[in-house]
């Protein structure tokens, strides 16, 4: 890329960091209702990093802070190590963001709607707007009318606004939503491209799927906190981990696990019994079940180590920690 | 595309300043240029409209002369420069300035221009030349096509209070000159208005002479005016009615062309902006455009002539009546009908100074409040 010609007033604005994003006791309220309660957030530089939280959570309104689109009530933030809303013209000259649905003017073409957002970019980002397009997959149907374009074809489009800006921080708000299987597979290597060329890519979902197979870490966000962050791999080694159990006697099975106390939890079924482990146990307790149950006369004939899913930590720490007191 | 990106800080962009860049004024002259039916709706008002009813009236009067007087001329100028492309020149452009203030947000796409950084008051303030580029042309084509049409499609023989012999053009020395000359047409057409009740005056009787009436004990006697008594009252019509016949012309002059098409073309200037920064101020098209055509078909003529008690000073405030006020001499009223510059009798009074204050006020005050709203709201 070619910018060269560093503003020394924008520098001194800025510091290091190894934070894209960092949020300390960001609040916002809409009258009574606090959709945002002091909010912690670091999200590293260059990686995929999913914010996750159920309907009403409060993640877009903390993509609307971050960006300027509304102001906080409290708080303090920085994007790429730019403190907001006090620099924020430098730091949003660094950023693409699709917040909500992106939108365009339906009677211009995609072309042309990229042309309006690059000028209100620096000049060089209308050199940005063929490459952008290609790199999207939209440059056969750039110059349709946008009111043509499919709810994908618009998502692809939103992205190429973002590319604009050569971003080193892309936030994303719910882009898989509209797409196919195959836009959605398109997307996520996408994402990852945008990753490994180092970019940052802060992403908004509730598929909770899509997310763990894209992101190096996520933030879990509910009722207006954040619950949980750090990469996917850490966290879920904090969760339960389940063993599924086929035997001969599950009553006697059952008997023999709540002795060694070996599990947290034990429900019997019809062909056997499924039992949680405590979190952070690792393979070795499952050997032990199997040696307890069979030194017990029980006979084992199926024994499976369930590894907890995204899906499975994300409901769990959003029921047991975000219900009502 | 790239497949490295650049780490470092962003370059200087004057991101921050509220001056748009040329690249934005021109995408958001491209935005609005590009809405068919708004475009269409532009030029059919200004350009259209005006463009019908002129070449009706040329085909008309090619066809049948007698029946259909001349297409252009100065009373077809007065009429459509004063009673349709001033009024309806003006709801158009506020309509063109409502949507330029809230497309983006209805449409969606204001929140992705303020993720660039750009500032929003330049975001805004693109708007203003964009939709100047747009509206002040089409408005200046369609007063040239009425001043053109009125200038070419003039009549030859001026017609002055039903006198179709009158040269044009003459001065005051002239036209008095000429009505000595006519003694009888000047008397019978042009008529005379005595500034008391008179003991006797000349006048024109039924079989066309000229008679002098005489009152006496309560009785009229009626004899042959002389041709002194002719000579006399003939002079003293014309001396009366000269002011009115410098207004009156074959075709519109330049200067009056002139300065009606600034006057136009500043109204429509005047609804743009309104427009712009009502909309801007309300984040909707609809009920700003409604309000505006109230405004301007309703209130404006209206509150320009009745004077309400207690409430003169605002009804002054009015940018309608103060552009009535700045009208160009020698244009019907506005909504008055009234002939003669400066808006006519009918009109609330008003010094220039103060129109112009009110004129200057209007556009500083809604341009400034669609402004501060693009900057404090919620994207």
């Amino acid at each position: 890329m070619s910018v060269t010609a560093v503003d020394e007033a924008s520098s001194g604005a800025r510091r290091e960091s190894d934070w894209a994003v960092e949020t300390h006791n960001l609040t916002k309220r809409f009258g009574d209702n606090v959709a945002l309660d002091g909010v912690d957030l670091k999200v590293p530089r260059g990686c995929a990093f999913g914010y996750l939280g159920p309907n009403g959570a409060g993640k877009t309104t903390l993509i609307r802070v971050l960006l300027g689109l509304t102001h906080a009530d409290a708080g303090s933030m920085s994007l790429l190590g730019y403190e907001v809303p006090r620099h924020r013209d430098v730091a949003l000259a660094r950023v693409g963001a699709i917040v909500d649905e992106p939108r365009f003017h339906a009677h211009l073409t995609g072309r042309e709607n990229l042309q309006i957002l690059a000028a209100a970019r620096e000049p060089a980002a209308r050199g940005r707007i063929g490459p952008a397009l290609e790199r999207v997959g939209m440059s056969t149907r750039a110059d349709d009318r946008v009111a043509k374009y499919s709810m994908g074809m618009r998502q692809r489009l939103g992205v190429a606004a973002c590319l604009l800006g050569d971003p080193q921080l892309l936030i994303l708000d719910e882009p898989m939503n509209g797409l196919d299987p195959a836009g959605m597979h398109d997307m996520r290597e996408m994402i990852r491209s945008f990753v490994a060329e180092g970019r940052t890519v802060v992403l908004s979902s509730h598929l909770l799927d899509e997310v763990e197979r894209t992101c190096d870490a996520v933030a879990i966000v509910d009722r207006g906190h954040v619950i949980r962050q750090g990469p996917i791999t850490e966290l879920l080694s904090g969760a339960n981990m389940e063993v599924q159990i086929e035997c001969s006697t599950p009553d006697a099975a059952r008997q023999l696990l709540a002795a060694a106390n070996l599990a947290e939890h034990v429900e019997v079924g019809a062909d056997g019994l499924t039992i949680s482990l405590a979190a952070g146990s690792d393979r070795s307790v499952v050997a032990e079940v199997n040696r307890v149950l069979v030194d017990g006369g029980v006979s084992v004939y199926r024994l499976q180590l369930n590894q907890a899913s995204l899906e499975s930590w994300f409901l769990e720490v959003t029921t047991r920690l975000g219900a009502p007191q | 595309m790239t497949t490295s990106i650049d780490l470092a800080p962003a370059a200087k962009s004057h991101r921050g300043s509220p001056l748009p860049t040329g690249a934005m004024i021109m995408t958001r002259f491209m935005e609005l240029r590009k809405r068919r039916g708004l475009m269409i709706a532009l030029l059919a008002v200004n350009i259209g409209i005006p463009t019908i009813f002129l070449s009706v009236r040329v085909i008309a009067h090619a066809v049948a002369p007698h029946s259909y007087g001349p297409a252009g001329g100065y009373d077809i100028f007065e009429s459509l420069v004063a009673g349709v492309m001033y009024i309806f020149g003006f709801i158009v452009a506020a309509t063109l300035g409502c949507t330029a203030g809230s497309v983006d947000l209805t449409e969606g796409v204001f929140r992705h221009l303020v993720v660039t950084g750009r500032s929003r008051l330049a975001l805004y303030f693109a708007r203003i030349p964009a939709g100047l580029m747009i509206i002040v042309p089409i408005v200046a084509v369609g007063v040239i096509v009425v001043c053109s049409v009125c200038v070419a499609a003039a009549p030859t023989k001026l017609s002055f209070d039903g006198i179709s012999n009158l040269p044009v053009g003459l001065s005051r020395q002239g036209f008095i000159a000429w009505a000595e000359d006519h003694p009888k047409m000047t008397i019978c057409d042009m008529g005379y208005t005595y500034s008391g009740p008179p003991s006797s005056y000349v006048n024109c009787a039924p079989n066309g002479e000229i008679v002098v009436v005489k009152t006496r004990s309560g009785s009229l006697t009626t004899t042959q005016a002389t041709k002194a008594e002719l000579r006399a009252q003939a002079i003293k019509s014309a001396v009366q009615n000269y002011a009115s016949y410098t207004t009156t012309f074959l075709s519109p002059p330049l200067k009056l062309m002139i300065e009606t098409g600034l006057w136009v073309e500043l109204w429509a200037v005047i609804g743009f902006l309104i427009g712009l920064g009502l909309s801007s101020l309300m984040g909707q098209r609809t009920v700003p455009v409604v309000l505006l055509i109230v405004y301007e078909i309703v209130l404006t003529p209206l509150l320009s002539r009745v004077g309400i008690p207690h409430l003169i000073n605002f009804q002054r405030a009015l940018v309608g009546l103060a552009m009535a006020h700045i009208e160009p001499a020698g244009l019907p009223a506005v909504f008055g009908g009234m002939r003669g510059g400066g808006g006519g009798a009918q009109l609330l009074t008003e010094s220039t100074t103060v129109a112009v204050v009110v004129i200057v006020a209007w556009i500083v005050v809604w341009t400034g409040l669609g402004a501060w709203r693009m900057a404090t709201r919620d994207a």
